[in-house]
């Protein structure tokens, strides 16, 4: 039976092949999508289900007391109440802020790292190193370490004082307008270290040829990183572009360990603010809406994406 | 996720089909290797064993005091109970009240709950506790608990508190006499007193102004002293308080860094030496104990006629308890227990809720603990506050505590934020 | 080669930005390792931020603690399961959708942005009834499968590119040569893909390791959580144990070096680019 398959399989391909060369990779393409099939059953089970009980929390009465019996519906009555009590327009300002600044920060430092940890070496393996433990050290650690360094009695602020920067100490957590930008950049800080090691895997993907080829033209490293590198790792850097601004999207535990949304509301962003209202309010239908316009926004984010990818394969 | 169907008619001839299903076979069985790999069981017994001898006791306390009070319980009750077992399970403070729900909708849970008081009313909503009318009615030493730390809801109990916390004023004695100052008794000899200490070059006090529960419960005392309450909310009252804390900051009294604290930390900072107060708690004693280089004390927080909450984790039974009785049993020889109380203060510094226990004179000998008794018996103030809807707790909570954080970090001025807080209040107050 | 051709040595620039990186990077780890060699009291006392007498406290605190070994087993357990499930499900679905085009895959792909977007505190629930009706609470199957449901949009999301990036001209001479589908792709496509596969894999493997939200909801017993939930517990309501928190960061990452330093090898160019040659 094997031999009498394989056979048939080869002469198949063969046969496709000279027949019509246009059809075969379509019908290889389609057969693929059975390679797609495990990931769909897993995902439709464990992940789609709870993104529809999402979104049925966010139109439905649910509190604590609701949570375990049957939801009632009320329309969009969550989404008018989150923007009714104030705390949304907030909200949406300091995530577009806390998502732009983690986005760039974020994405240009990842590169740069790969850039100059590209070559194999002991200082790369070590520094690579550093970085990917504290990528993969929990946010309450990174989170507290950056409280102490930033706080009053901090090491930053001690050099300011030691150098005579600054009279007073920064307030970096606790000013409305620093604490933010502190909490950002702290998120940027932490995501730097997984763009990086997946920016370097696509640069260690270019053939050396490619290098080698560019030599002889005569270009110097700045040519090498703008003509080779660069449209080397742009697939690579629209799949991390999506994933940083999703990571920037959801992230709220490093506000959580840092400022706790505060002083007063000021680091507030959705991610957070749908976590106060779930959690700590237990209104988890208006938890669900904010959380579902979080997802909304993202979607105007998807649909970019997956045009771009759609123009990258027409090309 | 959806996927279109694939093509029903066969493009393909038969082997290559055979070819791409072969894959998602190998595919799958693959997928269930590596699960039968990776070993179905895990590695402790279930904690809803059938045993009629076991309970399991949800708790989320991991101080090395208190978890101490935990081990010496279960220890207490193995020997009282010969054959039964005592698992106490810790569930980190943010995840226990949504464990719980979780478990609930999934029809199990713990036997014993230890939880925060203040939670009671949405954990009795989410029926994962047991009412306790049964047998909290037939509990002969019923009568030596205070009402306040019986929590009902909707006119049932679903827990009741073995002892109590509630903040006072630590104070750092080498500094107060050093600068010359007795413990403050007032409002304004603390203020005096900060004064002094800020003119010395130390810090004059440390406090919680997390925008959260925390920082609501460390307002509350300063906000009722100012003249208000819950029960008739008024505008100008709190703008008074916000605008005492406001104050505090600005003359260098308390720094705003407190609006990054959770209670912890404040108590960490006066206790590395340099802070002349703190308000905070009588839990501390054990860190005070083995951190704190110099002499301390603790006075009645000065508010006059204001209020200071009696916290504390209130302990319940799990409304899936599949061992309610043997959890009933546990609970009045523990938390319930005379002795047990006196435990649970010696090893964490609780102040029992039993009269007896509280007139015991291992407490009232206690120069620690007798200035908290006394706070209890002068200020003391049901927590949450009666006059705040069971609903609307940690809405109420949330919305305090950002406004004392908005307040102390400068964000709003003390009118703006009464004003917006009272608004926010005068809704959710409503029954 | 006829002409030697210049190794593109690391210039100044390169060496200041490497600079840089070290002390964003290099000073946070040595405060968490000084942290965890003080005494609680030390911590946020200022005198002592630099110079007090270091205590190996936290460490023999945290090692004479026995759940350690069984928390390390766990976590090992449950990052190794969700890496190899992970990989099992997301290889093969990456290489569907990067191979083939048109509107399901743009379609699949916004959805998969879509799911990786979904808080993860939002799923916990409905997990929690799902683990609930299978009898899969309470055991560490269930949550490696809650975290491979979490990693699997990523993972996909992540390796397609490097499945992308694999030339279709080696496929077809595979095809000439009379390969199968399925020996194509594993004997033609994963090899060259492979970087991109270790790095998920790695990546995958750590953030399964520093999961910890799933473990605490869905593991019930004393004593069954692992390394990440013991992380957690050194913070409560009642006080955070720095020391023993700095402590336990840097045992729980010896592991994760380990990890690192393996992959790290895997990586090195020359292995990388021998593989498309």
């Amino acid at each position: 039976m094997e031999t009498a398959v394989t056979s048939v399989q080869t002469r198949t391909a063969a046969g496709g092949r000279v027949a019509s060369p246009a059809r075969r990779p379509r019908r290889r393409g389609q057969g693929r999508l059975l390679y797609v099939l495990p990931a769909a059953v897993f995902l439709a089970v464990l992940s789609f289900y709870p993104l529809v009980q999402l979104v049925r929390m966010s139109v439905s009465n649910v509190t604590a007391s609701t949570l375990n019996a049957s939801w009632d519906f009320v329309g969009t009555a969550n989404f008018t109440a989150g923007l009714v009590q104030g705390d949304l327009g907030k909200a949406f300002w300091n995530t577009a802020v806390f998502v732009i600044v983690v986005t760039v920060i974020g994405l240009v430092g990842g590169l740069a790292a790969a850039i100059v940890l590209r070559h194999s070496g002991r200082i790369s393996g070590l520094l690579l190193g550093v970085m990917v433990f504290v990528w993969a050290l929990p946010p309450v650690v990174n989170g507290s370490v950056w409280k102490f360094l930033l706080g009053d009695n901090g090491l930053i602020n001690g050099i300011v004082h030691a150098t005579g920067l600054a009279g007073a100490p920064i307030p970096f957590l606790y000013d409305e307008h620093f604490a933010l930008m502190s909490v950002a950049l702290v998120n940027s800080w932490a995501i730097i270290p997984f763009n990086a090691l997946v920016f370097r895997a696509a640069v260690l993907g270019i053939p050396a040829e490619t290098f080698e080829a560019a030599q002889i033209d005569g270009a110097g490293p700045w040519q090498e990183i703008r003509h080779v590198l660069l449209p080397a790792v742009r697939p690579t850097s629209l799949v991390l572009a999506v994933l940083t601004i999703v990571y920037a999207f959801r992230s709220f535990d490093f506000i959580y360990v840092m400022t706790y949304g505060g002083p007063g509301t000021s680091t507030n962003t959705l991610p957070f603010l749908g976590y106060l209202q779930a959690f700590v309010r237990f209104d988890y239908g208006l938890g669900s809406a904010t959380a579902v316009l979080t997802v909304l926004m993202v979607l105007v984010l998807a649909v970019v994406y997956a045009r771009s990818v759609r123009k990258e394969e027409a090309e | 996720m959806k996927f279109p169907s694939l093509p029903s008619t066969p493009k393909t001839p038969g082997a290559k089909r055979r070819g791409t299903r072969t894959i998602a076979a190998v595919g799958a069985a693959a997928v269930v290797s590596a699960l039968a790999l990776t070993g179905c069981g895990s590695g402790a017994g279930s904690s809803s064993g059938g045993s009629s001898k076991e309970i399991t006791v949800w708790h989320y306390f991991s101080d090395p005091n208190q978890v101490k009070v935990m081990t010496d319980y279960a220890d207490t009750f193995q020997k009282n109970n010969p054959g039964t077992k005592v698992n106490n399970v810790y569930v980190p403070y943010d995840q226990l009240d949504s464990k719980l729900i979780a478990s609930a909708g999934a029809k199990s849970g713990p036997d014993v709950v230890v939880y925060n008081g203040a939670d009671a009313s949405n954990l009795a909503l989410a029926n994962t506790l047991a009412p306790l009318d049964d047998k909290w009615g037939t509990f002969a030493d019923k009568s030596q608990f205070p009402e306040s730390v019986v929590h009902k809801v909707n006119g049932k109990t679903y827990g009741v508190q073995g002892y109590v916390n509630l903040l006072g004023l630590w104070y750092n004695k080498d500094i107060l006499t050093s600068l010359g100052v007795q413990p403050p008794k007032t409002l304004s000899e603390l203020e005096d007193a900060m004064g002094k200490a800020v003119a010395a070059g130390k810090q004059g006090m440390t406090l919680s102004g997390l925008p959260q529960s925390q920082g609501e419960w460390q307002a509350f005392p300063w906000l009722s002293s100012a003249g208000f309450s819950y029960g008739s909310p008024d505008a100008g009252a709190l703008e008074k308080g916000l605008g005492m804390a406001q104050d505090w900051v600005k003359k260098g009294y308390v720094s705003k860094e407190a609006v990054t604290w959770d209670q912890t930390v404040p108590f960490q900072k006066f206790a590395a030496g340099n802070v002349a107060f703190a308000e905070n708690g009588n839990w501390q004693m054990g860190t005070a104990k083995s951190t704190a280089k110099f002499s301390y004390g603790v006075v009645p927080l000065p508010v006059g006629s204001g209020k200071v909450y009696l916290g504390g984790e209130a302990e319940g039974i799990g409304a899936f308890s599949k061992n309610p009785d043997l959890a009933w049993k546990y609970l009045q020889q523990t938390y319930f227990d005379k002795a047990g109380q006196l435990t649970a203060m010696k090893d964490a510094g609780s102040i029992p809720s039993r009269k007896d226990s509280a007139a015991d004179p291992a407490v009232t000998g206690n120069d620690l603990l007798k200035p908290f008794a006394d706070s209890i018996a002068k200020n003391g103030a049901t927590y949450p506050d009666d006059a705040v809807p069971a609903k609307n707790v940690a809405n109420v909570q949330l919305a305090v505590g950002q406004a004392w954080s908005a307040a102390l970090g400068g964000q709003s001025s003390p009118s703006d934020a009464a004003q917006a807080l009272n608004s926010k209040l005068s809704s959710l107050l409503q029954k | 080669m006829m002409r030697k051709i210049r190794k593109t040595g690391p210039g100044p620039v390169t060496w200041a930005l490497r600079a840089v990186l070290f002390l964003l990077y290099g000073v946070p780890i040595l405060w968490i390792v000084l942290t965890s060699l003080k005494e609680p009291g030390d911590v946020l006392s200022s005198q002592a931020s630099l110079i007090f007498r270091p205590t190996l406290s936290a460490y023999t605190d945290a090692i004479s603690n026995g759940g350690l070994l069984d928390a390390g087993i766990q976590s090992f357990v449950i990052a190794a399961g969700t890496t190899i499930l992970t990989l099992l499900v997301a290889i093969p679905a990456a290489y569907g959708l990067a191979k083939v085009g048109g509107r399901i895959t743009t379609v699949a792909l916004g959805l998969l942005i879509v799911l990786q977007m979904t808080p993860q505190t939002a799923t916990v629930i409905p997990l929690f009834q799902i683990f609930g009706s299978w009898g899969l609470l309470d055991q560490r199957i269930g949550v490696i499968i809650a975290d491979t449901a979490l990693l699997v949009p990523f993972a996909i999301l992540l390796l397609r590119p490097f499945f992308r990036a694999v030339p279709d001209a080696l496929e077809e001479a595979g095809a000439i040569d009379g390969a199968r589908n399925w020996k194509i792709f594993t004997s033609i496509v994963l090899p060259v893909a492979r970087n991109g596969v270790a790095t998920t894999g790695t990546l995958v493997f750590l953030l399964s390791w520093g999961e910890f939200l799933y473990a605490i909801n869905f593991l019930l017993s004393p004593g069954s959580y692992p390394l990440s939930a013991l992380l957690a517990q050194q913070v409560s309501a009642f006080g955070i144990n720095w020391p023993g928190l700095m402590a336990l960061a840097v045992i729980t990452s010896i592991p994760i070096l380990i990890l690192f330093v393996f992959t790290y090898r895997l990586l090195k160019e020359g292995l990388t680019l021998g593989a498309v040659k």
